[in-house]
């Protein structure tokens, strides 16, 4: 049984397809004006890395360059000097086994419960979280998030601390080449989030000020440059 | 056209914009507000200017992203249908609303059917053209704002200033007192830093415990029934990520066709508005959370709002104002809003976009003074990232607004309430005056002659001006004259020349 609201909603939608479309009978679609994009120039591969890297540490992101068996070192050292004990990462992901390799003065736990049951631990007892990504974009310095199951969403948020895996390998040039190469029009996931470095806001006075509601910090772990 | 006949339950915004010219003259005289504002401003036209450093290619963007949105446009209702094919496909439940009245309706019943008290907003001006908060405070829903500057706004009892910059009237002292007014144990500081901190500590314990998310949309992208959201803060993120419902609203305009004409919007959008190369974040949600996920919401809607933007649809000419991503550079760039500030227009969206926006959504009759308050120095259409042609259209709705009531086509609410008969005779005098030659040449004459009579005190012009005196005789006349020297003159040289010919 439909209610009242939902009556209601049909009809606005009746009403208000109907107008639209009266208004645009018989427009002729075939006869649109072509849509020229802008044509960039071309960059290789390390001009990539070196704009990706650039975009990042302007928008007050840390990046480290490293090899894959320096995860669990590297982290380590990053966590100390912040004085960091606990880290939530995914399961499955690339790096997960290698979180049993951190230093033993690092608590690693693995993000495997419901958030609903516990937003208390994770909003107040969870001060760093380490996630994989699926891409990366050089023109913007941003990294792809393609959160699943094994790799909740808001692992990436809510910590203050966020460090990222990103590969070198899949650095695209743009969002466009990107979103054409990898066919994301035929497989989003439930969501997608490009991050370009920690939370921020200017809304007080136009001052930047980094950590308005998401990570205070970014840091960002390249393989393969 | 007369008025029309207006809904008693129109938008409040409707009688603050009536107010127009009184809102001016006050805030006009605030020096402060005026110093942020300048302030402001100027910090924001020098972010978009450094963002454009290549010519060519603003330009290329903005004439594809001008196409894109007028295809889209062409193809409005088949891409809200396709949209919400996709969407309810995806999961994602859509609702319909033609008017603010409804669409707070339809999320106060969402609201309720989940039990749900308290509700945490990300950044939506479509939720402050619909009042959504005072609708939900009504009905014992509490309703917060997140965004740091929506949230000091609210604070403040106050609505946004500016459509991406909602605190940008108050400086940080400003917002300091506010912040020891209103938060308990806040130990009074003018940092940043400090303020931040404070903002966010409170507002991560409301999203640790809201039982519903309400957004915005940035783009809605029929081809694969996706919300996009543009953000910097995170609370975008929080509000569609922790709690179990999550309520989107927009206006029917929002909807792009492919994926792929996102990236280009989304450059001009963060570019034009504050600089940035990009967000910091780009959120882009397709469904609720899938069988095994541990987060996200349980349930996802969008309400898809008209508001009088069929309205502007309907006429080829006043659709173009439904091109608009609401990235702010033309008020940015507006002489009069850096000046009155954003309040005073009264409505939801301020500035330049606001005058060709707002007399859709509150009839003229409420804002035939809005078109009026501009130079047409031209800069909100040479900044528009979807060359909207704003001075154009300013224009058009001046005509509306005085339109005469014999005029049988209804173009929209409340054309032709603006207009006023003693205008209107003086305007067909001086029609008649400027048509035929004897009435214009012997007004003219006795104009120049009695000009001794003129006053010296003409109204509000002379307030701040001295009054213009009319030339001792018509530019015509000193022609006429000065053309009767030169040909005696010539004359003259003519025959000089002639006697020393041979």
């Amino acid at each position: 049984m439909s209610t009242d609201y939902q009556i209601k909603s049909n009809a606005a939608r009746s009403s208000i397809i109907n107008k639209l479309k009266k208004e645009v009978a018989g427009a002729d679609y075939d006869k649109l004006p072509e849509e020229l994009s802008y044509q960039y120039q071309q960059l290789s591969k390390t001009q990539q890395v070196e704009q990706f890297i650039g975009h990042l540490e302007a928008n007050h992101a840390q990046v480290i360059k490293l090899e894959k068996q320096q995860i669990p070192q590297v982290v380590s050292e990053q966590l100390k000097q912040r004085g960091i004990r606990t880290l939530l990462y995914g399961m499955q992901a690339p790096h997960s086994a290698q979180m049993a390799e951190l230093d033993s003065y690092i608590h690693a736990e693995v993000f495997d419960f419901n958030l609903a049951e516990n937003k208390e631990k994770l909003f107040n007892q969870t001060p760093a979280g380490i996630t994989s990504s699926r891409a990366a974009i050089a023109a913007t310095g941003s990294i792809v998030l393609w959160p699943t199951e094994t790799e909740p969403r808001s692992l990436s948020l809510v910590p203050p601390v966020h460090m990222v895996i990103v590969d070198a390998e899949q650095l695209y040039a743009n969002f466009s080449s990107l979103i054409r190469e990898q066919q994301w029009q035929d497989n989003l996931p439930t969501n997608a989030i490009l991050i370009s470095g920690p939370s921020k806001t200017a809304d007080i006075q136009q001052t930047l000020a980094y950590g308005a509601h998401g990570p205070k910090e970014l840091l960002v772990l390249l393989l393969n440059a | 056209m007369a008025a029309e006949q207006f809904d008693p339950n129109e938008s409040k915004y409707a009688a603050s914009a009536r107010a127009f010219r009184d809102n001016v003259s006050r805030d006009l005289g605030n020096d402060e507000l005026r110093d942020n504002f300048r302030g402001a401003m100027d910090y924001l036209m020098d972010k978009r200017t450094k963002a454009f450093v290549d010519g060519d290619e603003l330009e290329t963007l903005r004439e594809q992203c001008k196409l894109i949105k007028q295809r889209c446009l062409l193809k409005l209702p088949h891409l809200l249908e396709q949209l919400e094919e996709n969407l309810q496909a995806n999961g994602i439940q859509v609702h319909w609303a033609e008017t603010i009245t409804d669409a707070n309706d339809i999320i106060a019943q969402l609201i309720t059917e989940k039990n749900g008290k308290t509700v945490v907003k990300g950044k939506s001006m479509v939720s402050e053209e619909t009042a959504l908060n005072d609708y939900l405070e009504e009905r014992d829903i509490e309703c917060l704002e997140s965004d740091m500057g929506e949230y000091i706004v609210q604070l403040a009892n106050e609505h946004p200033s500016h459509i991406i910059m909602p605190a940008i009237h108050q400086n940080k002292k400003q917002v300091a007192d506010l912040f020891a007014d209103n938060i308990e144990g806040f130990k009074h500081t003018t940092d940043v830093d400090a303020l931040i901190g404070e903002g966010r500590r409170v507002l991560r314990e409301k999203f640790c415990n809201a039982d519903v998310g309400i957004t915005g949309v940035n783009f809605a992208v029929a081809e694969t029934g996706t919300l996009c959201l543009v953000e910097n803060e995170g609370n975008g993120r929080m509000c569609t990520t922790v709690p179990d419902l999550h309520i989107a609203i927009t206006g029917i305009e929002k909807v792009v066709e492919f994926l792929d004409d996102v990236p280009p919007l989304l450059s001009l959008l963060t570019r034009s508005a504050t600089g940035q190369l990009i967000s910091t974040y780009f959120n882009m949600i397709s469904h609720p959370r899938q069988n095994d996920e541990k987060d996200g919401p349980q349930e996802v809607h969008l309400v898809l709002l008209d508001n009088g933007r069929s309205q502007a649809f309907a006429d080829e000419e006043l659709r173009q104002t439904l091109q608009c991503i609401r990235c702010g550079a033309c008020m940015n760039h507006c002489p009069v809003y850096t000046r009155i500030g954003g309040h005073a227009y009264g409505t939801v969206y301020p500035g330049p976009i606001g005058k060709i926006i707002s007399p859709h959504m509150l009839g003229l009759e409420a804002t035939n003074n809005l078109p009026t308050a501009s130079s047409l120095c031209g800069a909100c259409g040479e900044v528009c990232p979807v060359k909207i042609p704003i001075p154009k259209l300013l224009l058009r709705l001046r005509k509306e607004s005085v339109k005469p009531a014999n005029d049988e086509t209804t173009v929209m609410k409340g054309e032709g309430s603006g207009r006023k008969k003693i205008e209107a005779v003086i305007w067909q005098g001086w029609s008649l005056m400027h048509k035929y030659a004897l009435i214009y040449n012997t007004s003219m004459w006795f104009a120049t002659r009695l000009r001794k009579l003129m006053p010296k005190k003409v109204g509000v012009w002379t307030s701040v001006r001295t009054a213009p005196k009319l030339a001792p005789k018509t530019l015509h006349e000193k022609i006429k004259a000065r053309n009767k020297t030169r040909s005696a003159q010539q004359q003259n040289t003519i025959a000089t020349q002639n006697i020393g010919g041979k």
